[in-house]
C-alpha cells in the first residue's frame, strides 16, 4: 500500500468491483417491490376507461402476465444488452430518455454543490473562529434554519414567491432561450460556453440559479457544520500557532493552514451528501420543472413506470458511488498521510 | 438499633436526588454557554406538551361527556361563505392563521396535524434507532472473520451499504408508491429506508471504542463480551446516538411531509403539514397564509429538534465541548491576577 | 531579559509555564483568554497595547517560538519546503517593507505608529489581498527563497536538506521535525526565541542532540531565549537565569547556579530535592507532598502554603508575598523570591 498511481488505480478498481453487487441488490429490491405489489400495472397504464382489448394488448406487449421471476431474469439480461425496457406511456426506450435528461441533473447537482462549498465553507470558518459568540450563533441559526426548511417548501416559495419578483425565468420554461438548438452536452451552461454564446450563458445561469439555490441553501448546513466542527478541532493545535508565529495574518492562518486540514473531513461529508441531495433533487426538479432525471423519477414512480424507475435507480446509484469515490480520492489528495487501500 | 439504620430506599433516593441536582446544575451551565440550545430545548418541550394536550384533552373529557377539544374550530369544518372555492380569508382575531379556499380554519388544521407529525417523527426515528443500533452493535462488535458473527457482520454491512448507496427519499417514494397510497404505506416505506444510517453510525462508534485501552484492559481482566458491550461500548456510543436521534426526529418529519406533499402519503382529509403545503401551493400568491402556516409549523418543529441536537453535539462531544465551554467557564489567563483580585 | 541571555522557566505540570510562553506573542485565543493586568514590555513597547491585527508583524519579525510536540507543530498537509519557505518569504516581505505600513526596526515602539484607517486594518486581517500571499519583490524568485530555506536547514545541521525539504512532516522523525521547527523559528531572525519544552517529547538521545544543537546555535545567532522546561537538568545546562513557577506565578528568580545551589523559596528547595540523585541511592526519594492547586480555586494566602514545611501565620491569611530581593544573598546577584522566610530558606543547607 502506498500513494503511487498504481495504488490509486487498484483502490478505484476495488471500489468499482464492490459497486456491482450493491447495484444488483438495489435493482432486485426495486424490481420486486414494484412488480410484487402491483399485480396488473397495465390497468393503471392504459387508464380506467380503456377497452379490454387495449388492456390485453398492453399485457402482451409488456409481458406483465409472465411469472415475476421470468420478468426479472429477462429484465436483467436485457439490461446488459442496453435494452432497459420501454416507457409504458409513449413506448419509447428508457435508456435514451435517461441519457438525455441525466446531464441536466448533474448540472443542477454540481451547481448546488458549488454554492454549498463557496457559501458553506467560509460560513463554517467564520462560525468556528467566533466559537461560542454571536457570529457563531447567527451562522448556526442560519444553517439549521435551512436544514429545517423542507425542500418542497423552500422550492415552492422560491419558485412562486421570489423568482417572479427578481424577474428570473420559470426554470423549466426554456422558451426564452435564445437558440433552441443548443443542446450538445445537455448541460445548458456547458453548451453555451462551448458555443461561445454569452446570451445563452446568461439565460442558462438565470434558469439554474433558483433551483440550485434552493438545493444549496437547504443543505448548506452539511458543509457549514462539518467545517465548523473540524475547524474547532484544528484551531487549538500547535501548527496553527506555528503559522501565527510566522507572522501570517488571521486570513492566511485560517484559510490556508487551518482550513486545509479541516477540509479533509468536510470533503468526506460532502461526498456522502450527494445521496441526500439526490433525494431533494427529485422534489426540486418537479417543482421547478427542471428537465432532469429527478423529475423523470418523480413521474415514473407516480405512474408505475417500472422500467423508468429502475433506470433512474441505476443512474442515481452510479452518482452516489462516483461521488463517494471522488470524495475518497480528494481525501487522499488533501491528506498526505493517507495510503490507498 | 433499628432506628439508627437508615432505610436503604431513603439513602438511595438521596443519592438519586443529589445526582439529579448535579445533572441539573450541569445542564444549566451548558445552557448558559449555549443559548440556542436552550431555545431549542424550550421549543421541543412546548411542542411536545402542546401535542399531548391536543390528543389528551378530547380523550379525557370524552370519558365524562362530549369531548372538548382545545382547538378553536373543527379542522374539517367548513365555515360559512358565499362562493365555496373562494373562501380564503386573511388572518384575523377569530381565525388566527386565516382560512383556506374552502373556508376551513388554518390554525386548527395546523395544530390538528401536530400530534400525527410528531408521533411519526419520534416513532420512525425510534424504530430505526432500535433496529439500527442492534444490527450496528452486532456488526461492529462480533466482526472476527471466520466466525458466525463475522459472516453476519459482513451480511449486515453489505445490505446497509446497499441502502446507503441510494437516496433514501427516492427509495421511500418508490416503495410507498408501489404499496399504494395512504399513511400506512408511507410509514412502512420510511421505516424500511431509515435504519441503515444508524447501523453505520453505531458500527463506526463501536469499532472506534473497541480498541481503546480501557476496553482492552477490561477484556484482559476477564470481563465477558456481553458485559463489555453493555458496560463500556454501549455507554460510549450513547452520546452520539442521542444527538443523532434528536436531529433525526426532525429529518423524519420533513421526509414524511415530503411524501405527503408529493401526494402519496396521508389522504387529503387528514390534516398533515406536507399535504397542506401541496394542497395550497397554488394559493401562495393570493392567500400566502395557507402555505406559510403549515410551512412555518414544520420549520419551527424541525428547527427546535435541530437546535437541540446540534447543541447537544457540541456539549457531548468532548473535543468541541472543550473548545466551546472554555469560552465561558475558563478562569482566564491571568490566574495570578485573579488570585490577587 | 537582557539581549543574548537565556532565561529558563521551570515548574511542575500545570504551573502555567506554557501559558506564560504563549501569552508573550499573544497566541492564546482571546477570548477565552484575557490578560487582566500587567504589561508585556518588548523592545520598549507594551505588546498589550498593540492592536490585535498588528501582532502578526511582531510575531513575524521579532519573536520566534518552538513548541513542545513536534508531531503537532508542523502542518501535516504541507511539505517542509512550503512551510519553511513561507516563513522565509514573510520575513523578507516584512524586511523590504512590502507587507507593512512601516518597517519595524530594533527598539521600535509598535504601539505608537501613525494612526491607521480601520478599514485598512480589517483588510489586512481578513482579506486575501493581504500581501502574505505574494512573493517578495526585489528579485526574490522561488529558487532564491528555496536556497534561503536550504541555508536554514544546514544551519540546524541537517545533512541532506534537499531531500528533507520535499518530504511531508509525517515522514520525518521527531528530532528532525524539531530541527525544522528551530530552523523555521530562526528564519524569522527573532530577537526573542521562546522554546516551550522543545525536548520534552523526544527520546533521551535525540534530546541531547537537539540541546547540543541549540547550545551551538546560541553562540552563532544572537538571540535572547526563553527556555521553558520541567526538567531541572536541562535548565541547568541551557539557561543563564532561571525563574521558578508555581501556580501561575514566578516564585523565585536568579542566576541558575545560585538558585540551584542555594534556593531561597521552599518550593524550589522541594523541587530540587525530588530530583533523583544517582550518588545517593539509599533512603527513600524525598518528594513534594500534594499537587499544584487548580488555578481556578487557589488557596487563600500564599498559594504554596498548604504544601510548605515553613508555613506559619503571615503565609495563610495574607495574600501571597511579592517577588522581592533575597536578603542574605550575595550582593549584585539579582536574586529574588516570593517568600516571607526566604532569608531562612537560603541559610539552610
Amino acid at each position: 500500500m502506498g500513494r503511487s498511481k498504481v495504488d490509486l488505480a487498484i483502490f478505484v478498481g476495488k471500489r468499482v468491483v464492490w459497486f456491482v453487487p450493491v447495484l444488483f441488490g438495489l435493482i432486485t429490491i426495486t424490481f420486486f417491490a414494484g412488480h410484487a405489489s402491483v399485480r396488473n400495472p397495465c390497468a393503471v397504464w392504459v387508464g380506467p376507461h380503456a377497452s379490454p382489448d387495449t388492456v390485453r394488448n398492453c399485457i402482451e406487449y409488456f409481458g406483465v402476465n409472465r411469472p415475476v421471476w421470468d420478468q426479472y431474469t429477462g429484465y436483467l439480461s436485457n439490461l446488459f444488452q442496453g435494452n432497459w425496457g420501454k416507457d409504458p406511456q409513449g413506448g419509447q426506450p428508457v435508456l435514451p430518455i435517461i441519457l438525455t435528461l441525466f446531464p441536466a441533473t448533474i448540472e443542477l447537482l454540481l451547481a448546488a454543490l458549488f454554492l454549498m462549498v463557496v457559501l458553506g465553507i467560509p460560513l463554517g470558518v467564520i462560525a468556528a473562529n467566533a466559537g461560542g459568540r454571536w457570529p457563531d450563533h447567527l451562522v448556526r441559526l442560519f444553517y439549521l434554519g435551512g436544514w429545517a426548511t423542507p425542500a418542497y417548501l423552500g422550492a415552492v416559495v422560491l419558485a412562486i414567491g421570489i423568482g417572479p419578483v427578481l424577474g428570473l425565468p420559470n426554470s423549466g420554461d426554456f422558451s426564452s432561450t435564445p437558440d433552441p438548438g443548443w443542446q450538445l452536452t445537455h448541460m445548458s451552461i456547458l453548451d453555451s460556453i462551448l458555443r461561445l454564446d454569452t446570451g445563452a450563458l446568461v439565460d442558462a445561469i438565470a434558469h439554474l440559479i433558483l433551483p440550485a439555490a434552493s438545493l444549496a441553501l437547504l443543505n448548506l448546513g452539511i458543509a457549514t457544520r462539518m467545517t465548523r466542527s473540524s475547524m474547532l478541532e484544528v484551531l487549538p493545535l500547535d501548527y496553527v500557532k506555528t503559522a501565527r508565529m510566522k507572522g501570517l495574518s488571521d486570513f492566511w492562518v485560517l484559510y490556508k493552514h487551518a482550513l486545509r486540514n479541516s477540509l479533509i473531513s468536510t470533503v468526506t461529508v460532502l461526498g456522502t451528501t450527494a445521496g441526500s441531495l439526490l433525494s431533494w433533487i427529485v422534489v426540486v426538479e418537479e417543482i421547478f420543472l427542471w428537465p432532469g432525471i429527478g423529475k423523470y423519477a418523480f413521474d415514473s414512480i407516480l405512474s408505475y413506470n417500472f422500467a423508468g424507475t429502475l433506470g433512474v435507480v441505476v443512474f442515481f446509484a452510479i452518482v452516489v458511488v462516483v461521488a463517494n469515490l471522488v470524495s475518497d480520492v480528494l481525501y487522499g489528495v488533501l491528506d498526505p498521510r493517507v495510503e490507498w487501500r | 438499633m433499628g432506628e439508627t439504620v437508615q432505610p436503604s430506599w431513603l439513602s438511595g433516593s438521596r443519592t438519586r436526588l443529589w445526582s439529579a441536582a448535579r445533572a441539573a446544575r450541569g445542564l444549566y451551565r451548558v445552557l448558559r454557554a449555549n443559548p440556542l440550545t436552550f431555545v431549542g430545548f424550550l421549543m421541543v418541550a412546548f411542542i411536545a406538551i402542546l401535542a399531548f394536550l391536543i390528543v389528551a384533552v378530547p380523550f379525557v373529557t370524552g370519558l365524562f361527556g362530549p369531548p372538548v377539544s382545545i382547538l378553536p374550530h373543527d379542522p374539517n369544518e367548513l365555515l360559512p361563505c358565499a362562493i365555496p372555492t373562494e373562501c380564503a380569508t386573511s388572518p384575523s382575531a377569530q381565525y388566527w392563521f386565516g382560512t383556506d379556499n374552502v373556508g376551513r380554519d388554518m390554525f386548527s388544521r395546523v395544530l390538528a396535524a401536530l400530534p400525527l407529525d410528531l408521533a411519526i417523527g419520534f416513532g420512525v426515528a425510534g424504530f430505526a434507532l432500535l433496529v439500527g443500533t442492534g444490527l450496528g452493535l452486532v456488526a461492529g462488535f462480533w466482526d472476527t472473520p471466520g466466525t458466525l458473527g463475522g459472516a453476519l457482520s459482513i451480511a449486515i454491512m453489505r445490505i446497509t451499504d446497499m441502502f446507503l448507496a441510494f437516496p433514501s427519499l427516492v427509495l421511500a417514494l418508490a416503495i410507498a408508491a408501489s404499496l399504494g397510497r395512504g399513511t400506512g404505506p408511507a410509514l412502512i416505506a420510511i421505516m424500511i429506508t431509515w435504519w441503515p444510517f444508524y447501523v453505520r453510525l453505531v458500527r463506526g462508534e463501536v469499532l472506534a471504542v473497541k480498541h481503546l485501552p480501557y476496553v482492552a484492559a477490561a477484556r484482559a481482566a476477564g470481563v465477558s463480551g456481553i458485559q463489555i458491550l453493555f458496560r463500556h461500548v454501549f455507554r460510549n456510543i450513547l452520546e452520539p446516538l442521542v444527538v443523532y436521534y434528536t436531529m433525526d426526529v426532525g429529518t423524519v418529519i420533513v421526509t414524511f411531509s415530503t411524501i405527503s406533499f408529493i401526494g402519496i402519503g396521508v389522504p387529503p382529509t387528514v390534516p398533515e403539514w406536507g399535504g397542506m403545503v401541496e394542497a395550497y401551493e397554488k394559493l401562495l400568491l393570493t392567500a400566502p397564509w395557507t402555505v406559510l402556516a403549515p410551512g412555518a409549523a414544520i420549520f419551527l418543529t424541525v428547527l427546535a429538534f435541530s437546535l437541540l441536537g446540534d447543541g447537544l453535539r457540541d456539549i457531548l462531544d468532548p473535543r468541541s465541548r472543550r473548545a466551546l465551554v472554555q469560552t465561558t467557564t475558563a478562569p482566564g489567563l491571568a490566574s495570578k491576577g485573579a488570585a490577587e483580585a | 531579559m537582557a539581549p543574548g541571555r537565556v532565561v529558563g522557566i521551570v515548574g511542575e505540570t500545570g504551573s502555567g509555564k506554557s501559558t506564560l510562553g504563549q501569552s508573550i506573542p499573544r497566541l492564546l485565543p482571546e477570548p477565552p483568554a484575557r490578560i487582566r493586568q500587567g504589561r508585556i514590555v518588548f523592545q520598549g513597547s507594551d505588546l498589550l497595547s498593540i492592536p490585535k491585527w498588528k501582532m502578526p508583524i511582531v510575531r513575524g519579525t521579532s519573536i520566534g517560538m518552538i513548541f513542545q510536540e513536534p508531531i503537532n507543530s508542523l502542518n501535516p498537509a504541507f511539505r517542509v519546503s512550503d512551510q519553511l519557505i513561507e516563513a522565509v518569504r514573510i520575513r523578507k516581505l516584512r524586511e523590504s517593507g512590502e507587507a507593512e505600513l512601516f518597517r519595524p526596526t530594533e527598539g521600535f515602539d509598535y504601539s505608537k505608529d501613525r494612526p491607521v484607517d480601520p478599514k485598512e486594518a480589517i483588510g489586512r486581517t481578513f482579506l486575501p489581498s493581504a500581501p502574505e500571499g505574494r512573493r517578495p519583490r526585489a528579485g526574490r524568485t522561488s529558487e532564491e527563497l528555496r536556497k534561503d530555506a536550504l541555508e536554514y536547514l544546514r544551519l540546524v545541521r541537517i545533512n541532506d536538506p534537499e531531500t528533507i525539504l520535499d518530504l511531508y512532516p509525517h515522514e520525518l522523525s521527531g528530532g528532525m521535525r524539531q530541527r525544522i521547527m528551530i530552523a523555521m523559528a530562526l528564519s524569522e531572525k527573532p530577537t526573542l526565541l521562546i522554546a516551550d519544552e522543545p525536548t520534552s517529547a523526544l527520546d533521551i538521545t535525540i534530546q541531547a542532540q537537539v540541546l547540543t544543537l541549540m547550545k551551538e546555535l546560541m553562540d552563532e545567532v544572537n538571540t535572547s531565549i526563553l527556555f521553558i522546561s520541567h526538567d531541572l537538568g536541562v535548565i541547568a545546562e541551557m539557561a543563564d537565569d532561571v525563574g521558578v513557577m508555581y501556580a501561575g506565578g514566578i516564585v523565585e528568580f536568579g542566576p541558575v547556579a545560585e538558585v540551584f545551589e542555594r534556593p531561597a523559596h521552599p518550593y524550589t528547595k522541594g523541587l530540587l530535592e525530588s530530583v533523583p540523585n544517582r550518588y545517593k541511592a539509599d533512603g527513600p526519594l524525598p518528594s513534594l507532598p500534594g499537587s499544584v492547586p487548580n488555578l481556578a480555586r487557589l488557596p487563600s494566602g500564599c498559594p504554596f502554603h498548604p504544601r510548605c514545611v515553613f508555613a506559619r501565620p503571615p503565609c495563610e491569611p495574607d495574600p501571597g508575598p511579592a517577588l522581592e530581593p533575597v536578603k542574605g544573598a550575595p550582593a549584585g546577584s539579582n536574586r529574588r523570591a516570593a517568600c516571607y522566610y526566604s532569608e531562612e530558606v537560603v541559610r539552610l543547607k
